[in-house]
This record gives C-alpha cells, structure tokens and sequence, in this order.
C-alpha cells in the first residue's frame, strides 16, 4: 500500500504481468489513479509552437501573433486539475507534491534532445518566501545549469496576477549569470518551466539564452 | 487606540506591531531529534524539508503554510466583552418538560466546568437544550465556540443562532469564508479552525463530536483541547457516541446528560434488515434486489419522498439508470463534490423531487418531512454503526410523520448493522419507559 502525495489516501497500484515479466523494480507512483485522472496529457494533436492541445496540427492563433518560432512542449493541460494542483504546490507551498509529477517530467525529458537544461529561475524574495524553486523541484537527478538570475529584486505582483495585455509588457527580467557564455556557446539549451500562458517568460529567457551565444532553444513546460 | 483584539487568543503567525503583552513563540520547533509544528502538534515527517533549510508542516497547510522560519503572535484572551441581559438570548419558543430537565443538566455541568456529553437522539432538539446554558455562560461574560467537524452543520446553525441570540456580536469561521475573522464573544466554526486559537474559549460546544474527520483525526482532538482555557470545558452533542466516549463514560471521566426520547415524543423508527443475497453482483448486472426495487415503486406510487444510500458515488448513476428503466422518475443524485447540492436538497425538501439517491453525506443535519430511507449495502464498511443510526434518525424527525419506515439491505448481518439495530432498540426501551409512543 503506498499514500497518494495529493489526497493522501493509501492505494494499491495497479501491477500487470508485463511489469513483474519485465524483472525491474516495480514502479511506485505517488499519486493514486483518482489523483492521476485529475491532470490531462496533452496528446500529439497538438500546436507545434506553443504544445497548446487542440483539435488540429496548425499553429494556434496566439503564436502567430508572435512571427517567430518558439518551440515549446507542454506535458498536461493547464485545466482545473491542474490549476489546483499549482495552488497547492506553489502558492501554498506543499513542496512535497513535486514527487507526484516528477516521473511525468522524467519521461517527458527524455522525448527531447537537449545538451542543457536551464530551468526558469525565481526572484530572491520568492526563495524567501517559498522556499523552492517549483521548476527544479520536479527534477530526479538530471543535470541543469542555474545560467539565468532575475534582475528585478522586488516584482510587483507576480506575472499570475496579471491580464494578458500585462503580462505582453513585461520589460525583460531576466540576466545570464556570470560564465554563462562559456556553457551556451554552440549548444542546445531547453528551457524549463511550470506554465506556459502567454509564452512572455519563455520568450524573455529565450532571448538572453540566444544572447550568450546558444545554437538552439526549444522550452518544456509542464503545463499548457 | 489601535485595536489589537484581532490577537485575542488567537495563534497567528502575522504580528501585530507595537501590541501589549503579545506573547510569541516558534511555529515549528525541534524536540529531540524531530520536528513539532506548534499550530497543530504534529510531527514533521524528515522528508519535508525545503530547499532552503526550512522545515514545514504538511499536516495544517490548509489554513497557510508554516515553516520552521515562522513564528507565532498571541495576546491572552481578556474577555473583552460588554455585559449582557439574559446572555443575549432573543429565542421565544418553550421546552418541552424533558427538554428542560436536560437543559438543567447541560447548565449545571457546564458551571462545575466539567466536560460533558448531551446523549440525545436525533430529533431531540440538541441544539434548544443548549440554549439556556448558553445564555448563562454569555451573561457571565464567557468566550464561548460552537463548532461542529462538519461546514454543512456550522452553515446550517449560524443562521439559527443569530436569530436566537440576536444581542450577542457572533462570527462564522470555516474554509473560504467570505467575511474575515474579528474578535466577537460567540464563534461558530468548524474544529479545523479552531486550530487558530490559543487558550480563547471558556466553554466549546461541539456539535456532532462523532462525525468524520474528527472522529478520526487526532490533530482535531488536539485543536479542540488546546482552543480552550486551562479551567475551560467542552460539551459534546451527539446522538451516536463513539466508543471512546461510551468508555469515558463509564470510567466516570466525563459527565452526561441521556434524552432518549424525541421532542414530540414518538420514537425512533426501528432499522429493519433486509438479506438481499449478493446485491452486488446484481447490480453489476443491472438490477436491484427484488425486494427493494417492490419496496421504492410502492413509496414511488404513494407519492411518499424517499432517499436511497448507496456506499459509494460510483453506485449513484447505476442506481439511477435501473430506476429510470423501471420507471421511477422524478429523481435526481446528490454526493459530496456535486456542485449544485444544497440547491438539489433544498429542492427535495420543499417537493420538487420524488426521491434521491445519495451516498453518507446526508446522513446528518437535515430534516425532510415524510419522508422514508433505504440502505442498499448497508453492510459496507462506508457505513458505520453511528452513520446508520443516524440515517435512521432521517425518519419521522417532525410530529406530523408517521409510517416512515427504515430498510437496510445488505449481502450479510454485518456487526455494524446488528450494532446500530441495538443501539436503536436501547434506546427506544429507555424511551418507552419515559412514556415514548411507537411512531
């Protein structure tokens, strides 16, 4: 019997023949199958710039307001489920719900080619306050490199809080840490984040990652 | 003045600046090796450390997030309070004999300060007994809390009691409330909230003391401990004591007050069993017991309001589906995440639909008039032996009710359903010798 991160009743997993024929340690999921259902996968019907889950393959109307070509892919939609999920995980805090999506992200990590992971760094005071990095926080062990920092000290609100129109006029608040040049140079970075909404933070981070001298950046966000 | 009665005996982790007398404390504090969070006493498990170094507590993150960084603001209650005539109370209707009698019981213990236990079946008027009590503790000027472990119950008994104690200023504290907190003399709240308090009440009055979670919960017994003052007590209202209680009260640990008889005199419905032979199977299959599915076509052709249990929500819409092939419409389901189910049950009280079908969440707190219960599977661990009880006490709760009959139809003569079966006739032979008159 394990207990479910989220809801934290006790559950049995689901075993078939093919795991125990298989001879590997059996996996343990931290969410129940109730808690699991809640979030969607986003399936392969999807915009091929911003990951959003649509009904065609075509690029959505909000990227092709952008003319440029942000390739970014998002693991589950960003429904009910999932807003819940973010409310307890980053806005209350609950640093343990991270193991609930951490093998979803470990998967997801492997579909794409990358030679660095930079993950979406958070200001000093949320640090403070929080405690944690939500993005780093889904990670097992895979390697990243902390190659931006947040140059505003103090946000005013945080971009959540904020109406599309705002969120667009978002002055750059992101910076290349010092050395960061000689990481980035020639490589295929893939930003990391927890939400893509209206691909403004990507894009800003996407732009200072080109800046010190990368080949390539495509982005994953665990949510669309 | 700046007003600092927002601290009064409260437990917050926001300080008020310049406050006399403001006591604080660590939120999370190490004992030995582990960690203790101080709102909920409850310990840290060693994996939930922060990033940073933190230590936070998973256990009370619902009312904010507290880590090893924070610390905690309180001021002593003071009982700030104006004096009042008759305790605030403006209710006019009159008690019964045996009300009363209970009522005086209730009001002695509670100036002994002994913790204690009002026994009363459901449909006894719980609530009208405690009101003479009340009334005298808030003329003495006590902080008093009513709460319940159930936000459907505390909703349902703030309206009541602002009518019935209009003089006195009253707050209503759960989950989402949309007025913020101030420091009044009566507070009604659900027992998580009470984990915000420190030493504030002189008496708490908890409704419903065997409901889930707190039955189960050790961090609310803990809440409900530390929210009143060291020379405080708290009265339990129940019908269906747990055996905790039922222990306590035979070790002499805890005062009680029987009324086994309802207000209007009648008594309790008995639970009749009913053996439907793998009526889960059937189901699967797309029936229902034979004999249940008689039983609802003739409370359906009287025009007499039904409710059927099922154990889980998933049975809901297969139920359902039989009942509309068989041709019993006019009804609808309701379970605990429906988001229209206030509005579905208050449409079944005042007629609108024949019958519904629900899972344990309407096992408490509500009166339909003539209406009469089934239980498929009752058996089921879902429903316990206080539940079943209490799903009986559904039946013939107002004086005009008669015939309302109650029926559990189970796989087997589970223990819970023998259990509640004899709490019933226990206390129907109590009542019967206080002059109770079969329903």
């Amino acid at each position: 019997m394990l207990t479910c991160v989220w809801c934290g009743r006790s559950f049995a997993p689901a075993i078939t023949v093919t795991m125990i024929w298989q001879w590997r340690p059996l996996p343990q999921p931290a969410l129940c199958a109730t808690c699991h259902d809640r979030l969607t996968p986003i399936s392969p019907q999807h915009c091929p710039q911003c990951g959003r889950q649509q009904t065609t393959v075509e690029v959505c109307r909000d990227c092709r307001r952008w003319h440029d070509n942000l390739r970014n892919r998002a693991v589950y939609r960003y429904d009910a489920g999932m807003k819940a999920y973010m409310q307890q995980y980053k806005f209350q805090g609950d640093y343990r719900l991270r193991l609930g999506l951490q093998e979803a992200l470990r998967l997801a990590l492997e579909q794409v080619d990358y030679d660095i992971l930079v993950p979406i760094p958070i200001d000093e005071r949320t640090w403070q306050t929080r405690g944690f990095n939500q993005v780093t926080g889904w990670l097992t062990g895979q390697p990243f490199q902390q190659a931006l920092a947040v140059t505003a000290t103090h946000k005013d609100r945080p971009q959540s809080a904020k109406t599309r129109q705002e969120r667009l006029l978002t002055p750059q608040p992101f910076e290349l840490v010092a050395g960061a040049s000689d990481l980035l140079a020639n490589r295929r970075v893939l930003l990391l984040d927890d939400v893509y909404t209206t691909g403004r933070t990507l894009r800003h981070a996407a732009q200072q990652i080109y800046l010190g001298g990368a080949k390539a950046v495509t982005s994953l966000t665990l949510a669309r | 003045m700046t007003d600092f009665s927002e601290l009064f005996g409260r437990r917050s982790p926001v300080p008020l600046p310049g406050a006399p007398e403001m006591v604080t404390s660590k939120a999370v504090t190490a004992i030995g090796q582990r960690w203790q969070c101080q709102r909920c006493r409850q310990w840290i498990a060693a994996t939930d450390r922060l990033p940073n170094g933190d230590w936070y507590c998973r256990t009370c993150l619902q009312l904010g997030r507290l880590t090893s960084r924070d610390r905690l603001y309180t001021i002593p209650e003071p009982n700030r309070f104006a004096r009042l005539v008759m305790g605030g109370l403006t209710w006019h209707g009159r008690l019964s004999a045996r009300q009363m009698q209970a009522a005086q019981a209730v009001q002695k213990h509670a100036l002994a300060g002994q913790r204690q236990l009002l026994w009363a079946v459901t449909g006894a008027g719980k609530t009208e007994i405690v009101y003479p009590a009340l009334a005298d503790a808030l003329a003495r000027g006590w902080r008093v809390a009513w709460v319940s472990p159930r936000i459907d119950v505390c909703l349902e008994l703030a309206p009541r009691l602002q009518r019935d104690f209009g003089g006195v200023e009253q707050c209503v504290l759960y989950g989402g409330q949309p007025v913020p907190y101030h420091y009044c003399q009566l507070t009604i709240c659900t027992t998580h909230q009470l984990l915000r308090f420190d030493q504030a009440f002189d008496w708490i009055i908890v409704d419903e003391v065997d409901a889930f979670p707190l039955a189960t919960s050790p961090m609310l017994q803990v809440a409900i401990d530390r929210a009143q003052k060291t020379q405080g007590s708290c009265l339990y209202l129940t019908a269906t004591p747990g055996e905790r209680l039922q222990r306590e009260i035979r070790q002499g640990k805890l005062a009680v007050t029987y009324l086994p008889l309802r207000y209007h005199g009648y008594l309790l419905p008995p639970l009749q069993l009913k053996i439907s032979w793998r009526w889960r199977q059937q189901l699967g299959r797309g029936r229902l017991p034979a004999g249940l599915q008689r039983q609802l076509r003739l409370w359906w052709t009287a025009r007499r309001p039904f409710l059927v249990f099922v154990p889980h929500v998933a049975d809901l819409p297969v139920v359902m589906a039989v009942l509309m092939k068989a041709g019993l419409s006019g009804g609808t389901t309701v379970h605990a995440a429906d988001p229209e189910r206030q509005a579905k049950v208050q449409a079944f009280r005042a007629g609108n639909y024949r019958f519904l079908l629900t899972t344990t969440i309407l096992e408490r707190g509500v009166t339909f008039p003539k209406v009469a219960v089934a239980i498929l599977g009752a058996d089921d661990p879902v429903f316990s032996t206080a539940a079943l009880v209490q799903i009986a006490g559904r039946v013939g709760r107002l004086a005009t009710d008669s015939g309302g009959q109650v029926l559990a139809y189970c796989h087997s003569n589970a223990r819970t359903v023998q259990r509640a079966r004899n709490m019933i006739t226990r206390l129907n032979r109590q009542g019967r010798r206080q002059g109770g008159r079969p329903c």
